[in-house]
């Protein structure tokens, strides 16, 4: 009982504080409103250049003077498209999922072995499909790359049947008809062929998280990140009483009364847990409510949720637990909790991160639990998100466990 | 009957060269006693009394407090005891009543019990109207009562309060020093620090002097003025040639101790009435003039002086 009814001191001192609640549930939401409007008020959005992995296998047909997959390869590089397209030559199409698998490029571009040979061959029945492996996360990446490759493809298959309609126009006319008639039956042929009977085509695939047709909205995106940044915050906010009751007297007076250690450390870290617990869930119906964002399914949010606020409780009594004063745990704390977002990507989402970013924000708990919520909100469930649960329960755990330890030792 | 035994108490900060803020103070205390520490700023007193409150760990000897060890069984002292810390250790965004309601549950009350000791205890420190005021809106004097009310929840056995009246009007020491006055109709044992000697005077069947962490002296008020005899203090102060008087003055009849503190001179004189006029007589003789004297009969200030050659006040 006495372990609540310090938790419950606590929260009601918290509820009082008005600048403290500003900053744990005002500040998160006006940025994530800000952020949002600035890039689009809610529609998903790709700030930088898609990364494109792009392998041709293509080795040619004979007598063609160049393999066509590597026009395909040359279209997607060109310095007209720089700014739109990153592109990076793999060795195969095993590799050029991969990049896509860990997060390096965000479509994957595969040119089959027999793509010249369709293009410049003379069977109408062959065909040969570029495949296009994409994120689904990347949605306007992949589409920006689908659209060119697919023009590539159309013009290629206008030509091929523009060639074929020629060849059967002089077959049936016996010998040279009149160039105009040629450049008519040409154009019809191209205009008439260049559909989705023609022999060179797309095919689509895509790492599955889930319901993948869901999309991240950008305040969505920007919330979540504010929201696990602001609860590292909310929690250093609580746990500093610890340090202000230790200098106000009212922490020793505690220990004058017949209550354990145990029960008073342990009350202090329920009144934080259940902080930023609150917070979350603010935020949470907050965000829903204000914003339409659809945070996923009940029992990922849940997860997320409660080991977000473990992790902000953990973080926050065990930077209290080596400071000596309120303001040198205020001071200390922001610089922590800045560079963790930093590094975890609380300001960006994981949508941008790739190759040793992607690698530093694993590094990071709040980084795990920022990628959970992206999963969450494109429609994962517990299953899809167990890593990301599991790894910042871990860093929760050993928090606690060496803020205890420390503590214990301070207020023995 | 002691209820407080205190033997041999001791400690020292950072051994094992830190500062010995307690060394060997033993002591003990009477049920229904009020006993004062009485002492400068610096003397241990604090020291003693969070060890008794079992806040800190001696570094030797050891305190029964109700037959229970402060070094052993510190869970069941604290049961026995109430302590008014010296500084305000309240919540202030809290309520006088909201304070003594989480304070009352952290001494094990609960329910009914718990809303009725704290509606007593907000009419013995009289704070019924403010009861629902955040406390830091009080005054000083409020804020002491309320601080003094806490410790009085669980109705301790005894009742540490550490210079209580610290920083406060008049008015409002004179009403908390009333207030434990009354405390003892209630049968509490109270031990009292101070470094203002007539609190002690006033309050305490028996005082203990420490100073630079060791009881110099303990006994009743009679008891230690006895220590300095009958002497009254003189303090005087002259126009000019001051040290030479003061050498005069210690050759006159009566005067036991001449001490010269700054631009007066501090004497300890048996018999004032007729040591006064000999005292103007040897500075008319060496030609300098009294410009004010003042006699003050003896009491516990010059029981300080007389052990320890400075005044309680440094």
């Amino acid at each position: 009982m006495k372990v609540f009814a310090i938790a419950w001191k606590d929260l009601r001192s918290t509820a009082r504080n008005v600048p403290g609640l500003v900053m744990m549930l005002v500040a998160p939401l006006a940025l994530a409103s800000l952020l949002g409007f600035a890039f689009g008020g809610g529609d998903s959005f790709e700030i930088a250049a898609t990364k494109v992995a792009v392998t041709v296998e293509d080795t040619g047909a004979p007598g063609a003077p160049t393999a066509a997959g590597c026009t395909v390869a040359a279209i997607l590089e060109s310095p007209d498209l720089k700014d739109v397209l990153e592109v990076t030559r793999v060795k195969d199409a095993a590799a050029a999922r991969k990049a896509v698998d860990d997060g390096d490029a965000a479509v994957a571009v595969i040119v089959p072995a027999d793509f010249s040979r369709v293009v410049y061959g003379d069977d109408p029945a062959a065909t040969a499909q570029v495949e296009i492996y994409e994120n689904p996360t990347r949605e306007i990446g992949g589409s920006i790359v689908e659209g060119i490759v697919g023009q590539v493809l159309a013009d290629f298959n206008g030509a091929r049947a523009a060639a074929a309609g020629a060849v059967a126009l002089r077959s049936d006319a016996g010998g040279d008809p009149p160039p105009a008639q040629v450049a008519a039956t040409a154009a019809e042929a191209f205009s008439h062929d260049g559909g989705v009977s023609s022999a060179l085509k797309i095919t689509q695939r895509s790492p599955k998280v889930g319901k993948t047709e869901s999309e991240v909205s950008v305040t969505g995106a920007v919330l979540s990140g504010m929201m696990v940044f602001f609860m590292f915050f909310g929690a250093a906010n609580v746990a500093r009483t610890i340090l202000t009751e230790d200098r106000d007297g009212t922490m020793p007076r505690l220990f004058t009364t017949p209550t354990r250690h145990g029960t008073i450390i342990g009350g202090k870290f329920v009144s934080v847990f259940v902080t930023v617990l609150l917070q979350a869930v603010v935020l949470l119906i907050a965000g829903r409510l204000i914003f339409s964002i659809d945070w996923g399914r009940i029992d990922a949010v849940v997860l997320l949720t409660l080991v977000a606020a473990g992790v902000a409780g953990g973080l926050a009594l065990l930077i209290i637990s080596f400071a000596k004063t309120p303001a040198q745990a205020g001071a200390i704390g922001s610089g922590i909790y800045l560079v963790l977002a930093l590094l975890g990507g609380n300001f960006t989402g994981t949508a941008q991160s790739s190759g040793t970013y992607a690698v530093v924000q694993k590094l990071t708990p709040n980084g795990w639990i920022i990628q959970g919520w992206d999963t969450a909100m494109r429609g994962g469930g517990a299953a899809d998100i167990r890593w990301q649960v599991l790894v910042p329960l871990g860093f929760a755990v050993a928090f606690f466990f060496f803020a205890v330890l420390k503590m214990r030792r301070r207020f023995a | 009957m002691s209820i407080v035994e205190v033997q041999e108490l001791r400690k020292q900060y950072d051994p094992p060269k830190g500062v010995l803020a307690v060394d060997g103070v033993s002591f003990d205390i009477s049920e229904g006693e009020i006993f004062s520490l009485l002492g400068p700023n610096g003397a241990g007193k604090s020291t003693t009394i969070s060890m008794l409150s079992c806040l800190l760990k001696p570094s030797g000897g050891d305190a029964m407090i109700g037959g229970n060890s402060i070094v052993h069984q510190s869970l069941a002292v604290k049961e026995t005891i109430g302590v008014v810390p010296q500084d305000i250790a309240l919540y202030p965004d809290m309520s006088a009543r909201e304070n003594l309601i989480f304070w009352g549950r952290m001494y094990g009350l609960s329910g009914d019990a718990l809303k009725s000791r704290v509606d007593e205890v907000l009419e013995l420190i009289t704070l019924v109207d403010r009861q629902k005021d955040r406390v830091d809106k009080f005054s000083g004097g409020m804020k002491r009562r309320v601080n003094i009310g806490v410790a009085l929840l669980h109705k301790p056995k005894v009742l540490y309060l550490d210079e209580p009246t610290v920083g406060i009007d008049p008015q409002s020491g004179r009403s908390i020093l009333d207030g434990i006055l009354a405390l003892l109709d209630q049968g509490m044992t109270i031990l009292y620090t101070t470094h203002y000697m007539a609190e002690a005077q006033e309050l305490s069947d028996r005082i203990g002097i420490v100073d630079n962490g060791k009881m110099i002296a303990l006994g009743t008020h009679e008891e230690l003025v006895r220590i300095v005899g009958q002497d009254a203090r003189v303090t005087a102060r002259v126009d000019h040639y001051l040290e030479g008087l003061a050498e005069r003055w210690r050759e006159v009849a009566g005067v036991e101790k001449v001490d010269v503190e700054q631009d007066e001179a501090v004497l300890l004189v048996k018999d004032a009435d007729q040591v006064l006029p000999r005292l103007f007589e040897s500075a008319a003789a060496a030609g300098s003039r009294i410009t004010e004297i003042n006699v003050t009969e003896p009491n516990l200030e010059m029981v300080f002086l007389h052990l320890t050659g400075r005044a309680l006040r440094e």
